[in-house]
């Protein structure tokens, strides 16, 4: 039970977690290509000046505090540059029935375009905010795998075979360095959920992070313990989904007894 | 000569990441320590008496970051929230990174069941996202500089135990180390002698990223109003302290969050260009960078990568 607001925590839980896994997973969307893409580019590139660009732009993005990210978001992309809303998930004024509690996903399904739309406008800002300030050990890793990866034995030997060089980056050095950013993209998910907490905040997306944000300054601790839970199942999740990828990149990993 | 001084540059130019970082993170360790041993006193400004006369100044020649709503200057409050920022960050990944040491030496070294007790427990805490469990510590065990450090050590210590026992456990299995140990050379004397050094470095190059780790994590805390006492100034909550001023006035908001970003920036280039520097086996590319395979098309790749073959396309 919610001492402050008399309703059951958990029913609670139930209503805000889906808005933040819609933040959490579009802005994964965005981690993923972004950093694979820029990581891969950087480590092709070693040493030329779109690698030190795409360095430093990784590196700057990952050292700026959530709170500056958003901040500086709202203030350029919604009042100075007004072209999307400061804040919400764009459910209001929109009856629809919670399927999944997804806002854009239930719109999507009962192919309501106007929610839709309403939906995935309000949704970018946040969404790629989030991403841009988490995913800078993605790219990072990546590019390290990739180097430690190009110059190695088994591709100079595809390369002696005569495989063209397409193959060879695809198969010999794209697929070998994703197995180190698979798990970098699960320990992500960590910085995400703790992203929430300000992001959601600073953009009044009623989700989990701004749940428990009321909750730390209220000093509501059973749903403060309520939060952390989610969120540390939410790792443990993220961490499992990952193990299950390994043996689709890595043949040497397989589930289970055997292999 | 042309190629020699493109060598030269493109070196510096490897560098220039590393040198940016150094000078950042010389110049903020430097404020920090004067104006922690000065006690307060290098500061322009008094950084907590209010004067409503001069109230939301932008910045100017006086005010170099402004005034805020009660006209303190801003520039000297970030000065007197950097001992406590830089102080807490390096405490807590040098604490950390001691504790990784220790456990991981004695569970690559002695392997078995002290390795196991040491790495489950490792585990347990690695399962937890890194700020929401020290906002949880720290908002349970209530406002004091000691109760942030304790809270940010928790969760900040395991990487460094896995770090340290790979190192151990790889250092172990050379040859010297099984010849020292048949000359009875005592566990101290191999660790000291034969395991330390071979860790040290990297340790040292992920604990210099790590400080800005903690720094960002450590101006969450003071952003959610968790952790630090209400007197002390913490550039995070500086920034949460003036948020709702920011459409009229966004220097006084974002102006304190910049120093945060730039010296989190300061120690993680210092850290990724050290590992760069650091490791050997990129050292030949770093000499021969640009050209080679990777752009067989341009023209001037006249120089193969050093350890690589022609591709089709350069025959």
């Amino acid at each position: 039970m919610d001492p402050q607001t008399g309703r059951s925590i958990l029913s609670e839980i139930l209503f805000y977690a889906p808005n933040t896994l819609e933040l959490v997973l579009a802005s994964m969307v965005v981690i993923i290509a972004l950093g694979i893409g820029l990581g891969y580019i950087s480590g092709m590139r070693f040493g030329s000046k779109v690698d030190s660009a795409i360095r430093v732009f990784y590196l700057s993005t990952w050292s700026t505090p959530y709170y500056l990210g958003a901040l500086v978001s709202v203030l350029v992309f919604a009042s100075y540059i007004p072209i999307f809303p400061s804040g919400g998930n764009g459910t209001v004024g929109f009856t629809y029935n919670s399927i999944t509690g997804i806002f854009v996903l239930d719109a999507l399904l009962e192919a309501n375009w106007a929610a839709l739309q309403s939906g995935i406008y309000h949704l970018i800002l946040p969404a790629a905010t989030l991403a841009l300030l988490s995913f800078g050990i993605v790219p990072r890793i990546m590019r390290s795998s990739i180097l430690d990866t190009r110059w190695s034995t088994h591709v100079k030997a595809a390369r002696a075979r005569g495989l063209e060089e397409g193959d060879v980056r695809r198969k010999h050095i794209l697929r070998n360095a994703l197995i180190d950013t698979t798990t970098v993209i699960a320990t992500t998910f960590g910085w995400l959920f703790s992203g929430t907490i300000i992001v959601e905040q600073i953009f009044a997306w009623p989700g989990i992070g701004q749940f428990s944000y009321t909750a730390i300054v209220s000093d509501n601790y059973p749903v403060l313990v309520a939060c952390i839970f989610v969120f540390t199942v939410g790792v443990i999740v993220a961490n499992f989904i990952a193990d299950i990828i390994y043996p689709l990149l890595d043949p040497r990993i397989t589930l289970g007894e055997g292999g | 000569m042309s190629s020699e001084s493109k060598r030269l540059r493109r070196l510096l130019m490897s560098n220039a990441l590393s040198v940016f970082g150094l000078v950042t993170t010389a110049v903020f360790v430097t404020l920090a320590v004067l104006e922690a041993a000065s006690f307060g006193k290098i500061t322009p400004f008094n950084p907590y008496t209010p004067n409503f006369g001069s109230a939301n100044l932008g910045p100017s020649l006086a005010h170099f970051f402004g005034t805020d709503f009660e006209g303190r200057d801003i520039f000297s409050q970030v000065i007197a929230a950097l001992p406590v920022d830089m102080g807490i960050s390096i405490a807590v990944v040098v604490i950390s990174a001691f504790m990784g040491i220790v456990l991981g030496t004695l569970a690559g070294y002695f392997r078995g069941f002290f390795d196991e007790v040491i790495m489950r427990l490792t585990d347990m805490f690695l399962a937890f996202p890194q700020i929401i469990m020290s906002l949880a510590i720290a908002a349970t065990l209530g406002p004091s500089l000691l109760n942030v450090t304790i809270s940010l050590i928790v969760v900040w210590w395991p990487p460094y135990v896995r770090l340290v026992r790979g190192a151990v456990l790889a250092v172990a299995a050379e040859d010297y180390v099984s010849v020292s140990k048949a000359l009875n050379s005592s566990f101290l004397y191999i660790v000291r002698k034969d395991a330390l050094p071979n860790v040290l470095p990297s340790v040292l190059v992920y604990a210099t990223t790590d400080i800005g780790s903690a720094l960002l994590t450590l101006s969450t805390l003071g952003y959610l109003n968790v952790g630090i006492p209400a007197a002390m100034p913490e550039l995070g909550k500086m920034v949460s302290s003036v948020t709702y001023n920011l459409y009229l006035y966004p220097t006084q908001v974002l102006i304190p969050a910049l120093i945060v970003m730039l010296m989190v920036a300061g120690f993680s280039f210092l850290g990724e260009g050290l590992r760069e520097s650091l490791d050997v086996k990129l050292r030949p590319h770093i000499l021969m960078r640009g050209r080679g395979v990777e752009k067989p098309e341009s023209g001037r790749a006249k120089l193969p990568d050093p350890m690589s073959v022609p591709t089709r396309q350069q025959q």
